[in-house]
């Protein structure tokens, strides 16, 4: 009796639960499908681990970043998920040196249960550009911290200006000292604030404001304002900043590393994908250095063993068919078919390093001509600069145009260094691609420029 | 039809949200205090306070603001005083006989771009650049004043010191400013031109510019020549010579890059040439210049990277 009791029981457990899962199956097919396909790759370690963002904290130098900053390790501290760092140790950061440039930025570590953050506290606006174009670190996104008994001040707009210039799409408000002022204030400090951000084409309904006191968490104060407010305002950040995924929607991309031939098959190029899938027998382009070569991927290899695709982060060689190795070299472009054009004219923020970084000594004007080093090539280059710019002065930043002696590929955001007898003068970031432009008999100097 | 429906509804919402989060009295008065803020620009905390003080009379509290402004200026500069100070503007006003070159130093670049900052050194500067029109008279081409801090907020513009004016322009962005130094020059003689430069430099070239780094020059040039003032002084500022230089007692330096006397130096523009034989060729005769770029002053004596014990410095990579 006992017996057939419990084989029952299990029996109905059994047959309840089945639709269930069947259930998920049929509504949810794209997800499995999704999860096979991860399976299918080396990337799969990668998702155990905690996805990687950039913030930084953007404000007026009295309305508490650094405090807001020690604030949020304090917590985390507690939690095991971060090192505490204390407001000295932020505001009296040693400068570092990125690529030979002295940026003077404060630089953060810490876990959220859902994620790691890099966190970057610069003083001012050209030490953010130069963080930007040194690649130290690119901001995903920013909190704008306002006390709540000034509100907004008048150069509010300025960092808001400079959050759009260095591409920080997502802005998260913390107004700090909350603890100061009734609701009423804090009412017209979020109006405010949403205002102005709409002003600077931020959603200015949508971006998440937190209220709180950085300095009451920081003292471990339990009430609403203190501690709670920074855990709210990091829950926010896990929430508002989407992950950042590898791109496998747009077309592939691989830089060359390195190429060679197998006897009896024909050229093989080694490399890393940096976006997309890239899937055998897919027709491709190699471009650089002036050529655009048409060829089709004949078989992937990772490790050795040949793969049917691969995806972006994948180190892969590949095999193209009727390629001849004269033909490759370092630092092409192996792309999905006709999803590139060449061009030898760009548009890059830049900054010239002082002479004391080790760069120029004397400013530089249009028509300056020197080598280009991207990646794995390099490449004569002609910088213009800004037709409203006379002359650029070491230690300056800006807009310039530059123009290659032969077509190249460059993506938006792609980072490369100036060098002048072998000592880098200046780096910077490509922000975008112009119409090539015609180089007279190979002569960078008898380009005729056209400014747009 | 639509459209409308759609901006009942939305209207209907924040009624019901506005009684719902706060009572309807209330949020006139913020919306008074809004208004104050926007009109004034004074911080939340004040405005809030004024318009207690005057029950709710906007215009009273704007005029209690707008008087107690210049003292909580004050109370706010000297707070903030100690405060270092290396970013902000040279700014220089030249025709062709008077010069003003000015600096101004605030705590953080984004406030020496705000317009606020750029309304504040453009006053100076014309306060100084009117001090080198006074009587001042001194033996030789030209009559230099150079002048401190403290001179500086002496001078006054449209019948108010310049340190009042700083004063009111820290309360208004709540970060420490100093009128670091000024030069005023005066040409003494109708043969002495004088010119000046900032970098960078607008795309007009005009008599008053602002910028990171700027230069006076005063210059003496026979006529029927094509003026190169401005192109000397960008020289300057390009190159920073440390001194003019004499032919007779100066001796050029061996690496051309090095070189800091002026009239050794390649010449920016065409480096082809040296200054000298470009000043020769324009009949071109240099009395005095100076240059500053913007902090100098102050990071002569700060501690820089280089200058920092190796251990502390960090590197990434």
């Amino acid at each position: 009796m006992n017996g057939r009791l419990i084989i029952r029981t299990i029996y109905c457990n059994f047959t309840r639960k089945t639709p269930i899962n069947h259930d998920v199956f049929s509504y949810k097919p794209a997800f499995f499908g999704v999860f096979a396909n991860k399976l299918s790759t080396k990337t799969e370690t990668k998702f155990v681990e905690k996805k990687h963002c950039n913030v930084g904290t953007i404000g007026h130098v009295d309305h508490g970043k650094t405090t807001l900053t020690a604030a949020i390790t304090k917590v985390l501290a507690n939690d095991g998920l971060a090192q505490f760092t204390s407001y000295d140790e932020i505001d009296k950061a040693p400068e570092e040196k990125a690529r030979g440039i002295t940026i003077n930025a404060a630089h953060v570590g810490y876990n959220t249960k859902l994620r790691h953050y890099a966190h970057t506290d610069c003083p001012g606006h050209a030490d953010y550009v130069r963080n930007m174009i040194s690649g130290a670190s690119q901001m995903d996104a920013a909190i704008l911290v306002v006390a709540a008994n000034d509100g907004p001040m008048p150069q509010t707009r300025e960092h808001l200006l400079l959050a759009k210039q260095v591409g920080i799409q997502y802005i998260l408000v913390y107004v700090n000292k909350a603890d100061l002022v009734d609701d009423e204030l804090l009412e017209l400090v979020e109006i405010e604030m949403r205002e102005l951000l709409s002003d600077f084409g931020y959603d200015g309904s949508s971006v998440p404001m937190v209220y709180g006191s950085a300095l009451k968490a920081l003292n471990g104060d339990e009430s609403e304002l203190g501690v709670p407010s920074i855990r709210k305002l990091l829950d926010t950040m896990d929430k508002y900043i989407p992950p950042i995924v590898r791109d496998l929607q747009s077309p592939f991309l691989m830089p060359i590393d390195n190429a060679f031939t197998v006897p009896g098959r024909g050229t093989v190029v080694v490399g890393t994908i940096k976006r997309g899938i890239m899937k055998k027998n897919d027709e491709s382009d190699l471009m650089g250095f002036g050529y655009n070569i048409k060829t089709t991927l004949s078989d992937i290899q990772i490790f050795k063993k040949s793969v049917p695709e691969a995806v972006a982060g994948d180190n892969v060689g590949v095999l193209l068919r009727g390629m001849k190795i004269k033909a490759v070299e370092t630092g092409m472009l192996l792309c999905a078919a006709k999803s590139f054009t060449l061009s030898n004219h760009y548009k890059a923020n830049i900054y010239f390093l002082t002479r004391n970084e080790g760069g120029r000594k004397k400013p530089v004007f249009s028509k300056y001509s020197q080598q280009m080093f991207s990646g794995t090539w390099n490449i004569a280059c002609r910088i213009d600069l800004d037709p409203s710019m006379h002359m650029m002065m070491p230690g300056d930043h800006g807009e310039v145009y530059l123009t290659l002696l032969e077509g190249m590929v460059m993506t938006q955001g792609q980072p490369f260094t100036i060098r002048e007898n072998n000592v880098t003068v200046a780096t910077g970031i490509i922000t975008e691609t112009l119409e090539s432009i015609d180089v007279p008999k190979g002569k960078l100097g008898k380009v005729i420029m056209r400014y747009n | 039809m639509k459209q409308k429906l759609d901006y009942y509804s939305k209207m209907i919402f924040q009624l019901v949200r506005s009684l719902h989060t706060s009572p309807v009295c209330r949020k006139a008065e913020s919306s008074l205090l809004a208004k104050l803020r926007k009109k004034t620009g004074y911080t939340i905390a004040n405005c809030k306070k004024a318009l207690e003080m005057h029950n709710n009379d906007s215009d009273k509290a704007e005029a209690w603001l707008n008087e107690q402004a210049q003292a909580m200026g004050w109370a706010k500069a000297t707070k903030l005083a100690g405060r270092t100070a290396v970013q902000g503007l040279v700014a220089v006003k030249f025709d062709k006989n008077h010069g003003a070159l000015v600096e101004l130093n605030c705590e953080t670049d984004f406030v020496a771009k705000n317009e606020k900052f750029h309304k504040m050194i453009e006053d100076a500067t014309l306060a100084c650049f009117k001090f080198a029109h006074t009587s001042l008279q001194s033996k030789g081409d030209i009559t230099k004043m150079e002048l401190d801090s403290e001179q500086l907020g002496n001078l006054s513009v449209e019948g108010k010191k310049l340190s009042e004016v700083l004063a009111l322009f820290i309360g208004s962005v709540g970060e420490n400013a100093i009128l670091r130094r000024a030069e005023c020059w005066k040409a003494n003689n109708k043969e002495v031109k004088i010119a000046g430069y900032t970098h960078p430099a607008p795309a007009a070239s005009g008599d008053y510019s602002a910028g990171k780094y700027g230069a006076l020059l005063a210059y003496k040039q026979s006529s029927g020549h094509e003026d190169i003032g401005r192109q000397l002084c960008q020289h300057i500022v390009g190159c920073a010579p440390k001194k003019i230089g004499n032919k007779e007692s100066d001796k050029p330096n061996k690496n051309s890059d090095d070189e800091t006397c002026l009239i050794y130096q390649e010449y920016l523009l065409d480096p082809s040439y040296t200054v000298d034989e470009v000043l020769e060729q324009n009949k071109v005769e240099i009395i005095d210049y100076i240059r500053f770029s913007c902090g100098e002053s102050v990071e002569n004596n700060m501690l820089g990277v280089e200058k920092q014990p190796l251990d502390t410095v960090q590197t990434l990579q």
